[in-house]
């Protein structure tokens, strides 16, 4: 007997069996031709883990001379006086340093806060004269206050004498590309010289007590380091007060560079009533490197475009080829009863899962792959002659790739979205298909 | 419209479940007009075991196509369980044969990814069949037509006289009104040609379900209970098998 005459359930087709079934449908179709599902996924996950592994490196460059920038630079944070951005002279300085520096600390904001004096100098010794930058630094730790990033930054690449002490007054750490210059030794005296506002000279004596070599060649030619209160001569004979302890900058290096907009918020709240200063961060500090790092990530953009040509292809070559081999099965289908939106939406699944399937194993390979230089890092200093410095900062000559989640999330719906474009293709055709026509293939 | 569609009963009690009026169908081949159909005016009640015979080219495959409203004629009406089949729309005509047609090809009648039970449910899953009953009716079929052993097979691995039931199975699975199949034994040994039938025979009587079907091959039409006979587009003999 017929079961259908006793009870016939007509339901409205429900969309959960609908979509298994056309799922299901669509699933086994994409192992019908296994070697050339393995080989598309294949490509497509050797290009996307390419992907990952340029822009792991990309990123890991970038943020190398960002870091570094920052360390070696004025910090996440600078407080300034407003014109010295537009216009650096050794006389735009900030009156008020102890105080400021007080009023910056009771923040407790998480990081350290450095104050720090610029000064632009003649440097003579009884052999050569050249221009300098006295930098003048926290050159110690003390129970007050820490050590400069720069000292730690610059301490491990003395290639002569000794670091300077915190009650050095005259010491002064200069660079190898400076010392030759100067022919200068470990105990050589300099002068350094500096015009004054109204048309005056001001010079003080110092003693060369260590020779560094740091990678950017900017700073070994050009930097002279002391202790502050060398520096801070030169601020008090511009009309500075010794006991409010001038200042040309703070520099504010935080722990958590994902805070810097909200700590820089709270520090123009708290500087807001005197307008001769300014809180700047590190972009609009260092507006070169923003634009280089912008360049660069464009040509990385560019490589991942051929990819994305790549998958293009290899999605498209799959689901085509799939699709127009199975003319007859789709008029088989439509002559059963399935609609146009039914064939869609199966050939749209293939596409799906086709994507799914490259992105995990885009994932897995790429993944690996960044893990591994993400811990051993690429070693480029053989690609790097001339030395890695780089606008005003350096790269590190061993790269390690980093990926954030942004980009893991920006790659996969990158990968995701072309995919499923691609399929749109092959899916309307498949949709086309006249029952008739295509039975007769 | 949509509604009536799913409708088994709106015939008319005596009227015939499938009337023909003066079809035409004309092909355009180049300049030239090819006449595939000439006036055919065709009736088919409830529970007929029909064969449409004649040789290659006589327009059979056409006529039945016309029927399962896979095409449209160019001239004339089908009328199916009250329904007038040239005056549907397409995704119309679509779930009309999904829910009154059920349809036996020459060949390559069934889903490759599919197993023979997931084929035979696939038209009641489209239809919307609850899924307890989508699997008893299914299973139930697939054990009139001899497959319950080897329901959970892909059609790869079955051979073509098992095939070729796994599609009569679907067929009547998803209650039709009418099945029709092209040649169903074109691909055959006489075996299994002659075994196929006596099951269609069978469940067209059990079932009273209305089977028409093509073939040139005279040792299927001694089978049928009805044949019409084309020749050259037109029917050239109508009577009992």
């Amino acid at each position: 007997m017929n079961p259908a005459s006793e009870t016939t359930t007509r339901t409205t087709p429900t969309w959960q069996i609908l979509i298994t079934t056309l799922g299901t449908m669509a699933w086994r179709n994409l192992w019908r031709n296994r070697k050339r599902t393995v080989i598309t996924l294949s490509s497509i996950a050797v290009g996307f883990a390419l992907a990952v592994l340029f822009i792991g490196i990309g990123d890991g460059s970038h943020n190398s001379m960002i870091r570094n920038a920052i360390q070696l630079g004025e910090g996440h944070l600078t407080v300034q006086p407003k014109d010295y951005q537009a216009a650096p002279s050794n006389h735009s300085f900030l009156h008020n340093g102890k105080q400021l520096v007080a009023a910056i600390k009771a923040l407790d904001l998480p990081g350290k806060v450095m104050p720090r004096i610029s000064i632009q100098t003649l440097a003579s010794t009884a052999n050569n004269s050249v221009g300098a930058g006295l930098l003048g630094i926290e050159t110690e730790s003390s129970l007050h206050h820490p050590l400069d990033p720069m000292a730690e930054k610059l301490k491990p690449t003395l290639i002569s004498g000794a670091w300077l002490t915190s009650d050095d007054e005259r010491g002064v750490i200069i660079g190898s590309g400076m010392a030759r210059k100067l022919k200068a030794k470990i105990g050589s005296k300099i002068v350094l010289m500096a015009g004054k506002k109204g048309g005056d000279s001001q010079a003080y004596l110092a003693k060369v007590r260590g020779i560094f070599h740091a990678p950017m060649d900017e700073m070994n030619d050009f930097f002279i380091v002391s202790h502050l209160s060398f520096a801070r001569q030169f601020l008090i004979g511009e009309g500075g007060d010794a006991f409010r302890e001038p200042l040309t900058r703070i520099a504010i290096f935080l722990q958590d560079p994902d805070t810097q907009d909200a700590w820089k918020q709270k520090l123009k709240g708290l500087l807001k009533n005197d307008h001769n200063l300014v809180v700047l961060d590190w972009q609009e500090m260092m507006p070169q490197l923003i634009q280089f790092i912008a360049l660069d990530n464009a040509g990385n953009y560019v490589f991942l475009i051929f990819i994305l040509i790549m998958v293009v292809f290899g999605i498209l070559n799959t689901v085509l080829m799939s699709v127009l081999e199975r003319t007859r099965e789709f008029g088989l289908l439509r002559a059963l009863g399935m609609n146009r939106q039914h064939l869609l939406l199966l050939v749209l699944f293939e596409s799906l899962f086709l994507s799914l399937l490259a992105i995990i194993a885009g994932w897995l390979l790429g993944g690996l792959t960044h893990l591994w230089f993400s811990h051993h890092g690429i070693d480029f200093s053989s690609f790097m002659e001339g030395g890695t410095s780089l606008m005003g900062t350096m790269m590190d000559p061993i790269i390690y790739t980093e990926l954030s989640w942004d980009r893991v999330k920006q790659l996969t719906e990158i990968v995701f979205i072309t995919t499923m474009v691609t399929g749109i293709y092959p899916a309307v055709k498949a949709a086309k298909v006249t029952p008739i026509e295509a039975l007769r293939t | 419209m949509s509604d009536n569609l799913e409708n088994k009963n709106p015939q008319q009690e005596g009227s015939p479940l499938l009337s023909l009026e003066h079809i035409n169908k004309f092909y355009q081949q180049g300049e030239l007009q090819v006449e595939a159909l000439t006036n055919v005016n065709l009736t088919v009640q409830k529970g007929e075991f029909a064969a449409l015979v004649g040789p290659s080219g006589s327009g059979k495959t056409t006529l039945l196509n016309i029927i399962g409203g896979l095409d449209r004629p160019s001239e004339g009406s089908v009328n199916l369980n009250g329904i007038d089949m040239t005056q549907l729309s397409e995704s119309d005509l679509s779930n009309f044969r999904l829910y009154q047609l059920g349809f036996i090809f020459q060949a390559y009648n069934l889903v490759p990814v599919l197993n023979a039970l997931e084929n035979v449910e696939l038209v009641m899953v489209l239809q919307g069949v609850d899924e307890k009953e989508r699997r008893t009716r299914a299973e139930h079929y697939l054990g009139l037509v001899g497959l319950q052993d080897v329901m959970h097979r892909r059609p790869a691995a079955l051979s073509g006289g098992q095939q070729q039931r796994v599609a009569v199975a679907r067929a009547l699975a998803a209650n039709p009104m009418l099945v029709l199949a092209d040649e169903p034994t074109a691909n055959l040994d006489s075996e299994n040609a002659f075994a196929l039938l006596d099951i269609m025979h069978k469940l067209s009587h059990e079932e009273q379900t209305t089977f028409l079907f093509s073939t040139h091959d005279p040792r299927v039409m001694e089978r049928a209970e009805r044949i019409i006979r084309l020749r050259d587009g037109k029917i050239e003999h109508d009577g009992k098998g």
